[in-house]
């Protein structure tokens, strides 16, 4: 029985078909690693015959690590007041910004924890500045989860958020915080606080509409069942049915190390599955990221023989998936390397996915990279003198602000 | 030409046990259809193997420290790195591992070391491996492919008494096909259980993934006279080793003995490795040193 229904499962994919939940799920947890894999393969392949491959060269900030919302995966979140607790200052982003150019970036991916004392006027403040001095350069910034905050914060409605941070020079919006959109899974994770599996679609339904591309995540490997998995993705295919404004889906695993959650981490074998079945199942997504930052450089390169077809972001700077235990390191030189070992053509793109060129490093001397930076050296606990024009909403922002 | 039908092609051939040609190992060697190769070699490796996945966890030592770092009691292996400059340094680096060993056997050293050791010599060599044996010596710990240019040293210390547990390749930038070629040609003289072809040495440049699970791949269809394929699991880590199950590897060599549970027995070494296994879809069989199984961890 069962084989029968993988068999008319595959034949579904092989004849363009759309896998609904029971597909699926017969694929995920009875077909064989190898055979999932060639099927995902074969619709990578028909999806991007071209063999491209390509990357994104931006830098990953974590502009504060101060939050409220307190989910017990998260390994890089410090409470208010916490001595280890920072805001960038803006001058530590510029000179950021300015470091990503140097090797041929042109994005900050911009994220932080939900702070209480960073108001909206705070991040308007931000993106005009940066927007200022670099007026093409792009903010890939504040995903859904963030939003929300700013909009509870501001008692404005999302959309509006939206429009204010658009026309302060937002581009796009990552799709972090997405973790598995299923409430009962949420709610154990506590993380439905900060957005509910509705609310993160609404905000991005909400970006589609004002006109910004966004990417898709999910982080498995928590307490959720295969079949939540599937939902999670069913969920994403759905809202791209209705808008089209996702460019991208990058999966990953929950790292436990030094988090609250705690528990063991999901192997290389259920990351490469995973994978395969996103390509499977998002069958109106054009591309798929490879998670090197989790998985490291050879599962992530082996990524690309199970439905990616992008090696992601060579990242420059990574603080979130450090604290949970993983340091993997890949500059542009070893992303294409990974790329050309597998037998594609790398190309740089942007955050539209739009192609931009060759590797950078073929072009001009950029400096090598072998370890990711952070958002600041240990022990700097200097407070940014711009904080000081945002009235704080902590009692400890306020006694700062007071002394 | 790789498309479906011609892995179908080849797959028939390897099930009728017909050997390929050369120009199909160097398709298969080139193809950048990984997954399919894969499934090639994994459904050898399951038809040699069945759904089992071996793995020996080894307490390492050098010839000098052996005594001062001790033997923690899940070890299934003692391994000797390093080899003293006289047979007398030997046989007592030997002695002494083995009186801490105590059940747990004891394996070390590389073949072409001992071999120079004895500077050719082949009644000297007999003598010393007969002599290695009744120290303790269980295993060779190796012969290097690219350092071995006679396998009858192989069989001779087999017939000494104390047989070479692995062929392992120990130059990343070396022809990987070529050697293993070399041991197809030789393992049926040799007797040797285990073949680890990912290369052993760190290199500047390190390999990628795309190489060490072709590599592995390959190592399953070109070499059919040795009953094992290995991965090691400290020098290549839990991901790798255990996406190389999914193509055509079915031992992890070298897991750490240590086994602190103090986060967790799921977090604990032998929790990792029997999860990763089964998250392979395969039965994970703890075996020592001299490849006896010991224990088949059911779920």
């Amino acid at each position: 029985m069962t084989s029968r229904r993988i068999d008319d499962a595959v034949r579904r994919v092989l004849d363009g078909g759309r896998l609904g939940p029971a597909d699926a799920l017969v694929l995920y947890t009875d077909l064989s690693t190898n055979e999932l894999g060639q099927l995902a393969d074969a619709v990578r392949a028909a999806r991007h015959p071209d063999r491209i491959v390509t990357y994104i060269i931006d830098r990953n900030v974590n502009y504060t690590n101060v939050c409220v919302a307190r989910c017990n995966f998260c390994a890089f979140y410090r409470e208010v007041g916490a001595t280890d607790g920072y805001v960038l200052g803006f001058d530590e982003i510029f000179a950021k910004i300015d470091e990503t150019i140097a090797v041929g970036g042109m994005q900050l991916l911009l994220q932080g924890g939900h702070n209480p004392d960073l108001p909206l006027a705070w991040y308007e403040d931000l993106f005009r500045a940066v927007k200022t001095r670099h007026p093409d350069f792009k903010l890939h910034a504040l995903s859904p989860p963030e939003v929300i905050h700013l909009s509870r914060l501001s008692q404005l409605p999302a959309r509006t958020v939206i429009d204010r941070l658009v026309a302060a020079g937002l581009d796009s919006i990552p799709g972090g915080g997405a973790e598995i959109l299923v409430d009962r899974v949420r709610k154990h994770l506590n993380c439905y606080g900060k957005a509910t599996a509705t609310e993160w679609i609404d905000v991005m339904r909400h970006a589609h509409e004002a006109g910004l591309r966004t990417t898709a995540t999910m982080m498995y490997g928590t307490v959720e069942r295969p079949d939540e998995r599937i939902e999670h993705l069913l969920r994403l295919r759905e809202l791209q049915d209705e808008t089209g404004g996702f460019t991208a889906f990058i999966t990953w695993s929950f790292q436990p190390s030094n988090t609250e959650l705690g528990g063991v981490g999901a192997t290389g074998v259920e990351y490469l599955r995973t994978l395969a079945l996103a390509r499977l199942v998002l069958d109106n997504f054009d591309n798929l990221q490879a998670s090197w930052v989790t998985q490291g450089g050879k599962v992530g390169q082996l990524s690309l023989a199970y439905g990616a077809n992008d090696m992601g972001s060579v990242m420059i700077e990574e603080n979130v998936v450090r604290s949970a235990g993983a340091a993997y390191c890949m500059d542009e030189v070893e992303i294409v390397r990974n790329i050309e070992d597998a037998g594609f053509v790398p190309k740089r793109r942007d955050m539209q996915y739009k192609t931009l060129g060759d590797p950078v490093f073929r072009e001009r001397q950029v400096p090598r990279m072998t370890a990711l930076a952070t958002a600041r050296d240990a022990g700097d606990t200097s407070v940014p003198v711009e904080l000081d024009r945002y009235p704080a909403r902590s009692l400890a922002g306020k006694r700062r602000q007071s002394a | 030409m790789t498309d479906a039908s011609w892995f179908e092609a080849v797959g028939d051939k390897l099930r009728d046990g017909v050997s390929l040609s050369e120009s199909e190992i160097a398709v298969l060697s080139e193809t950048r259809d990984l997954v399919r190769l894969g499934a090639l070699a994994d459904e050898r490796r399951r038809r040699l193997r069945g759904d089992r996945a071996t793995f020996v966890r080894v307490a390492e030592a050098t010839t000098t420290d052996a005594v001062e770092v001790g033997v923690p009691r899940q070890a299934g292996e003692l391994r000797l790195a390093g080899c003293p400059a006289t047979d007398s340094l030997l046989l007592q680096s030997v002695r002494e591992a083995a009186r801490i060993a105590g059940d747990v056997p004891v394996s070390g050293f590389a073949l072409d070391e001992l071999v120079d050791l004895c500077r050719r010599d082949v009644a000297r060599f007999d003598d010393l491996v007969a002599a290695l044996r009744t120290e303790g010596l269980a295993y060779i710990a190796e012969a290097r492919v690219e350092r071995t240019e006679d396998p009858a040293w192989v069989a001779r210390a087999s017939a000494a008494g104390v047989p070479v547990a692995r062929w392992t390749v120990c130059d990343q930038a070396a022809d990987g096909n070529s050697a293993l070629q070399r041991v197809a040609r030789w393992g049926g003289d040799a007797a040797v259980p285990a073949l680890a072809p990912l290369s052993r040495t760190l290199s500047e440049k390190p390999s990628t993934g795309y190489e060490d699970v072709r590599r592995v791949a390959l190592a399953r269809l070109l070499v059919d006279n040795i009953d094992s394929i290995q991965v090691d699991w400290r020098r290549y880590g839990p991901q790798l080793a255990q996406v190389a199950l999914t193509f055509g590897a079915d031992d992890i060599d070298g897991v750490s003995p240590g086994d602190s549970e103090e986060h967790g027995t799921r977090r604990s070494t032998l929790g990792e490795i029997t999860r990763n296994i089964r998250a392979a879809c395969l039965v994970p069989v703890e075996r020592d040193g001299r490849f006896r199984t010991l224990r088949t961890h059911h779920q």
